[in-house]
């Protein structure tokens, strides 16, 4: 009950006092910008975007089609007769004559005939679409039906086609037992209004606004039937987009947490609560609450005004504890407020790439679950998340989260919150405070036990980065860099925790500190991949990642993990500690070199 | 107002950046972006538009046919991207289940000039990137289908488009008017952007550390150091800015008229570092100035943006080669708004100082 009430007046106290630092002389031009924004949104959705007015000219002969296509603005539409426009074709992107568009001659030409066949489908859907007779000008629907293979799961999913190269006359004879289906029935189940419906909802405005305020009023879409026009995955740039208006708050929020942290740093008036008996936990608890309480609440209410499902604040959750958690950290290592700036931006940057870049291949590729966006968008797309999704894309957020918080409370005290060493021997006094001095070996078993997912997730990063690059180079890059984040991960323990003495550390102590870090990054490792990452280990790039031997023995890897601290802390004995770095890069070496011919073997 | 102490102020905080070695993070970042934009031009292409990757142009997929005759396996069987085998639906959807089929298609014999639809189902496998891409090529061969069974229904269509001759030219599903319509003006302006807060750092920096008091007693005025500080912000946002072309280019995407756009986002800038400098000279806080800053910058980007002809727009102009003179046009204007903002801070700045003199 106490610990709650102090969390209770903290959070009180902190609520108060960036009110009072923010000052009644913020208030007034804060209403005015607020009224301001309002408006400025009003002459936005009113006149639209001007943004990339003008990136084509287009010369046509004919007016019709020039007024058409002029309403995209985009186009500057010149309009001229025939024989002109031939003359003079390289001075335009794009020439049509006779109502025949002339094939493009440079990249922004054919970017423009791009835009023009887009522009064109929706201008014929637009016709069609108030066609009295639907079936007549929507002839053909399909309906997609999706089948679960039960042969070569792995294989699949990262796109490398498998045996369907057949090139014999005679149709292909299943295997299996052939279970008889009946024939889908030729009738469709939905109106034709309905239908109708459905069709105007996409193609409804071509305002580049209505394209991302009509999200907030979309329904779900009432049928699973398409019309060929619909058949290609969908960009989901839209929800993207969209995706974004939920982010932005938090990351304004968690800006000011980090501010709030640096200003008790800065004026020192953090050593008051500091000296009290609270247990820093509790501070950092009762600090945090009212921004938790914020970014929830802002959530809740976009979520409310876009009318979509509150399942939405579900994937959100773990993104804002991962952010106030980073946020703790970033106020509590940067020295000063420039510092704070780069930092934050840097980092909400790297956030960013992370959350969003994955969630693009929403549609198309399951390495999309890594990033708890991908369910939003999934969500508001209509098609939903299963638990098991759920599980595979948060569980790091959260797991890394919890490590992050734990390393900022372990560090808030005096010592630690007002000294001013530089940013990196910083970071490792951090690490090294986390860890216990009187029990090194348990502690260094632990602590790399809980590195897992930080390591995960920077593995992940490289993943996002290097997956879509040629492929034998993005294999080789990804092995050499997740060998390098392992070796680092498990290095960095050892080497913040023996810092002091550890050019003369005895060999004793070094081997078994290695074998401690290497027994706890292993089971660390393992425990994880069982529990959570088995869909996402099952691709290829998974299994270069994680490497699963599969019937391969156990104490490989555990000797290949032991050996990489090895190394490090041997360099480190006989050049000093100017040699961590090139310790790690031998490291890294070796286990690139081990991963390697895994990889290599597996591949045959 | 003296020149040299304010190039002195400027070098002061130039190399206070460079000694916390946060300009470093900045160009990581930097190099970080432009290392996703391709990832992106390359990802999104193969992945959305597959066809783009020419080892998968060039496969053959395999395709069950089930159902009634109609136009579709015709034009199925004269595409090159498939094989087809007209087969009975269920041991075609279990050899799709083994994979040896990559799609399976089910057509009724519903005539093509019926009142109704024509329903056909498309039977893929599920979480499979081959599913995409033979659904892409599909797509052509159903569109033509469609326009079959239309032709069939003509009569009852009451009006037409005006029909557009396409060249046999491929849609490019490039990304060009991504690259070059939202991440060209976005990386521009994001040093002004950095700068901007930056100088509300700078200078609230001096209120919070209680450093104002020894540099009033200096020969240096208080406005001459705040000119500094402005000075050493606006001098990163060219270098940045230009950092940012370069690695564009060297990622293969060429940016025309980068002079014009280079000065047009240094004095853009400039006015963005002027405004957060009054809002920083007025709240003397960070938290209060950093709101205040970020959420006009919201306000000023929103109604810039829906202006026509504003200065992103006009870089996005320039960076595709088909802008006029307007580009130096609006850098006259731009410069004349700066010229006005930068005389206002000026005289606030020095009303500042000499409240400051008069002892705090």
């Amino acid at each position: 009950m106490g610990i709650f009430s102090d969390i209770f007046t903290i959070a009180r106290w902190e609520v108060k006092k960036s009110f009072s630092s923010m000052g009644r002389n913020v208030l007034p031009l804060a209403i005015i910008l607020f009224i301001l924004l309002i408006l400025a949104t009003g002459f936005v959705a009113r006149s639209g975007m001007h943004l990339q007015d003008g990136m084509y000219t287009l010369a046509t002969d004919d007016r019709d089609l020039g007024n058409i296509l002029a309403s995209d603005g985009r186009f500057t539409v010149f309009i001229s007769d025939g024989g002109t426009l031939l003359s003079e074709r390289p001075a335009f992107d794009l020439v049509i004559v006779n109502r025949t568009i002339l094939a493009p001659l440079t990249d922004r030409g054919r970017a423009a005939f791009t835009t023009l066949s887009r522009d064109y489908d929706q201008y014929v859907a637009s016709v069609y679409n108030r066609e009295p007779d639907l079936f007549a000008a929507y002839p053909l629907w399909i309906d997609l039906q999706y089948v679960k293979s039960e042969l070569d799961f792995q294989a699949t999913q990262n796109g490398q086609y498998i045996s369907v190269r057949q090139r014999s006359l005679a149709p292909p004879v299943p295997q299996g037992p052939v279970v008889q289906v009946t024939p889908p029935p030729s009738t469709i189940p939905y109106s034709a209004d309905e239908l109708r419906k459905n069709l105007q909802q996409e193609t409804g405005t071509n305002d580049q606004i209505a394209r991302y305020t009509s999200l907030f009023t979309q329904l779900p879409s009432t049928t699973n039937l398409k019309t060929p026009d619909q058949l290609s995955p969908t960009l989901p740039f839209d929800s993207i987009i969209f995706v974004f208006i939920f982010i932005f708050p938090l990351y304004f929020t968690s800006q000011f947490f980090m501010m709030s942290i640096m200003n008790e740093r800065i004026e020192r008036k953090g050593e008051i609560l500091l000296s009290s008996p609270v247990h820093p936990l509790v501070i950092i608890a009762g600090k945090m609450l009212p921004y938790l309480a914020g970014m929830l609440i802002t959530s809740t209410a976009v979520i409310l005004a876009a009318r979509a499902s509150l399942l939405i604040l579900l994937p959100l959750v773990p993104v804002i504890l991962f952010f106030l958690a980073s946020a703790l950290l970033i106020g509590m290592l940067s020295r000063s407020f420039k510092e704070l700036s780069f930092i934050s931006i840097f980092f909400s940057t790297i956030a960013t790439s992370y959350l969003f870049f994955p969630s693009i291949f929403a549609n198309v590729h399951v390495i999309s679950l890594i990033s708890p966006l991908t369910l939003i968008i999934l969500q508001l797309q209509g098609m939903g998340f299963s638990a098991m999704d759920y599980l595979y894309s948060t569980s790091l957020f959260y797991l890394t989260s919890g490590v992050l918080l734990y390393i900022g409370v372990a560090n808030f005290n005096a010592e630690r919150l007002f000294d001013l060493h530089p940013f990196l021997p910083r970071l490792r006094e951090f690490i090294g405070s986390s860890l216990s001095r009187e029990h090194p070996y348990r502690s260094l078993f632990l602590a790399n036990i809980f590195l897992i997912p930080i390591v995960f997730m920077l593995q992940m990063m490289a993943l996002v980065l290097l997956f879509n690059l040629p492929m034998p180079l993005s294999l080789i890059l990804l092995i050499v860099c997740a060998a390098f984040v392992e070796e680092l991960a498990k290095s960095v323990g050892v080497f913040s925790l023996f810092f002091a003495e550890l050019p003369a550390l005895p060999l004793r102590t070094v081997v078994w500190a290695s074998a401690a870090t290497a027994i706890g990054f292993f089971l660390g490792e393992k425990l994880f991949l069982l529990a959570m990452l088995s869909q996402i280990t099952d691709s290829i790039f998974g299994s270069i990642l994680f490497l699963q031997q599969g019937a391969l023995l156990l104490w490989m890897p555990l000797l290949l993990h032991f050996t990489g601290v090895l190394i490090v802390l041997l360099t480190i004995r006989t050049g000093g500690r100017k040699w961590y770095l090139p310790g790690v890069l031998a490291a890294t070496v070796i286990h690139s070199l081990y991963n390697l011919y895994f990889v290599l073997g597996m591949a045959r | 107002m003296n020149r040299r102490n304010v190039w002195i102020v400027a070098k002061k905080e130039l190399s206070g950046i460079n000694y916390e070695k946060t300009i470093l993070f900045a160009i990581l970042l930097q190099l970080f972006v432009a290392m996703f934009s391709s990832f992106l031009m390359v990802g999104l292409t193969s992945l959305y538009d597959p066809s783009s990757v020419s080892q998968y142009s060039t496969f053959r997929y395999s395709i069950g046919y089930a159902g009634a005759n109609s136009t579709l396996l015709d034009r199925l069987r004269e595409t090159d991207d498939f094989t087809v085998y007209s087969m009975d639906l269920s041991p075609a959807l279990e050899s799709l289940k083994e994979r040896k089929l990559a799609a399976v298609i089910f057509v009724p014999d519903t005539p093509p000039d019926s009142t109704g639809p024509v329903q056909i189902t498309l039977y893929t496998l599920q979480n499979d990137l081959q599913a995409t891409v033979v659904g892409v090529k599909l797509k052509e061969v159903f569109l033509g289908f469609e326009g079959d069974l239309r032709d069939a229904r003509a009569s009852r269509i009451t009006e037409q488009p005006i029909e557009l001759e396409f060249p046999p030219a491929a849609r490019t599903e490039g990304f060009y008017e991504f690259v070059y319509g939202l991440l060209i003006p976005l990386l521009v302006f994001m040093p002004a952007i950095i700068s901007a807060s930056l100088i509300i750092d700078l200078i609230t920096e001096e209120y919070q550390h209680e450093t104002l008091e020894t540099l009033v007693s200096t020969p240096v005025t208080f406005a001459e150091m705040v000119w500094g500080k402005i000075l050493a912000c606006e001098i990163l946002v060219p270098v940045q800015a230009g950092v940012w072309l370069i690695l564009l280019a060297v990622n293969g995407i060429r940016i025309e008229n980068p002079v014009p756009i280079l000065i047009l986002v240094s004095v853009a800038s400039l006015i963005l570092i002027l405004l957060s400098a009054l809002t920083a000279l007025h709240y003397r806080e960070r938290t209060a100035a950093q709101f205040i800053y970020s959420t006009a910058l919201v306000v000023v980007i929103l109604v810039v943006v829906a202006v026509p002809e504003n200065p992103l727009n006009l870089i996005v102009r320039a960076s595709v080669g088909n802008a006029g003179l307007e580009i130096y046009g609006a850098i006259l204007l731009v410069s004349a708004a700066a010229g006005l903002l930068g005389y206002a801070t000026h005289r606030y700045a020095v009303r500042v100082g000499r409240l400051a003199q008069g002892g705090l």
